[in-house]
């Protein structure tokens, strides 16, 4: 390599440098700018918020002094950014008020830019911003565009469908199940978490007859959301429709059925019924859970256990002599252990 | 006049409190950490402090412990995002807490407490 070579790559090198330490500084410039900018419109946000829910007769808000000081800050449709911060801010404080303030907010938030901003997004190509817009709707309460929202509760994206599905929620409430039948993607269990968990937070009163009216629902994925709501509001008359699901066909549609079990205590009779259920049960596992909530929620039934004790559920038959032996009928173990060697001779002394 | 106290790192919450407060006729001084304070602020004995417990390089309770130990005063309502139930006995087991609110919370209890004063 000559002296040329080794000056060229120099040259090249730090002319590299150069770039990168620019770039470094332009970026770092623009983001104290961003900063500052992002600062000022959180400040004037907060300030047009905390003047209008406590209006001073003295020194009142107008409408067009909180325009136009959301236009001061850079709050412009040209600006998307501020536009969309200014969105995150709205929702965020919403979500921190209650009671009269509430209504007040999002009486504020109908009269101010953004305009119909997250609706828009709703017609995006993109499911990502369909999916935010959708989530800004329902997070802002603007219950006016949820005839938009609704025909996306079975979109094909899945991001797409889950925001419109608790958008249901929270326009409907109780009456969203109505929709329920209908669904013909699955839910997966962590969207049927979040719908529980809305519907609860958002309506802690249970308007059966909307659930009676879902129970005809023939989707897997709509029983089980059923099963968590029943689970979840505690509600003791409707425990029959988990029972019911015990013997389901499907393996998840049991799993359900006995998680949401274990959270009720039942009546003898009903107790009697899910041991007959018990057998239909084609899983040694789920029969194994079952025979755990029995165990720990019934008195000690002999003939039941000795039933599955005789039985040809070989898989089990350790758990059922544990819990005899451990309650008092160490003969009847002893008993089964040894019809199983008639012929046997003991070989002692 | 009677004196209060706002510490709340978020700003809006901060001035809605403050505003809140104001016009309820007190004096409000409204800061978004105890950096602000001054040594005034530190000498006067506040009616009421209305805090957050959730600020960076201290724990909850020793932010409480700390507001107690450190500055004047008759009332200290707590106002936070950290509503969790184990929090909340942590909190009123250190005793002298007047109200404990956790985000959502009805600024009309806040300003009743306040009136009722």
């Amino acid at each position: 390599m000559n002296e040329e070579s080794i000056l060229l790559f120099i040259k090249i090198v730090a002319a590299v440098l150069v770039i990168y330490w620019v770039s470094i500084a332009v970026s770092l410039i623009y983001r104290k700018i961003r900063r500052a900018r992002l600062n000022k419109i959180e400040i004037a946000f907060a300030d047009i918020v905390s003047r209008y829910l406590y209006n001073d007769p003295k020194d009142p808000l107008s409408l067009d002094e909180i325009k136009r000081r959301l236009v001061k800050v850079g709050i412009r449709s040209r600006n998307r950014n501020n536009i969309q911060f200014l969105i995150r801010l709205m929702i965020r404080t919403q979500r921190t008020i209650l009671g009269r303030n509430f209504s007040k907010l999002q009486k504020l938030y109908t009269e101010i830019p953004p305009y119909g901003v997250s609706v828009k997004k709703i017609s995006s190509w993109s499911w990502y911003k369909k999916a935010r817009g959708i989530r800004e709707i329902y997070e802002m309460n603007q219950s006016q565009y949820s005839d938009e929202i609704f025909k996306y509760r079975d979109d094909k994206n899945i991001y797409v469908r889950r925001e419109a599905q608790i958008a249901l929620v929270v326009f409907l409430g109780w009456g969203s199940l109505r929709f329920l039948p209908y669904l013909q993607r699955n839910l997966t269990l962590w969207q049927q978490i979040k719908i529980v968990e809305k519907l609860y937070d958002l309506y802690p009163k249970p308007e059966l007859r909307w659930l009676h009216r879902a129970y005809e629902t023939e989707k897997l994925f709509g029983k089980k959301l059923l099963m968590r709501i029943i689970r979840k509001y505690e509600l003791h008359d409707e425990i029959g429709y988990i029972i019911d699901n015990l013997n389901h066909e499907d393996y998840e549609v049991r799993e359900t059925a006995i998680y949401c079990l274990k959270t009720f205590a039942v009546s003898s009779s009903t107790m009697e019924y899910i041991k007959e259920l018990y057998n239909d049960i084609p899983d040694a596992t789920q029969q194994g859970q079952l025979l755990n909530y029995i165990y720990e929620n019934s008195d000690i039934d002999l003939d039941f256990y000795l039933k599955q004790l005789y039985s040809e559920n070989e898989e089990l038959k350790l758990s059922i002599a544990e819990i005899l032996w451990n309650n008092g009928y160490k003969e009847k173990v002893q008993e089964f252990y040894y019809q199983q060697y008639p012929k046997a001779t003991l070989n002692v002394g | 006049m009677k004196k209060v106290l706002v510490i709340q790192e978020d700003i809006i919450i901060l001035k809605i409190l403050e505003r809140l407060v104001s016009l309820n006729n007190f004096e409000c001084k409204a800061i978004r950490s105890l950096d602000e304070l001054s040594i005034e602020d530190q000498q006067t004995n506040f009616d009421f402090i209305i805090t957050d417990i959730l600020f960076e390089g201290i724990a909850p309770l020793e932010f409480v412990a700390q507001v107690q130990e450190v500055l004047l005063h008759k009332n200290l309502l707590i106002v936070t995002n950290m509503g969790q139930d184990k929090i909340k006995q942590e909190i009123f087991a250190l005793r002298g807490i007047t109200g404990f609110y956790a985000v959502p919370i009805d600024l009309d209890e806040i300003e009743a407490i306040i009136q009722a004063y």
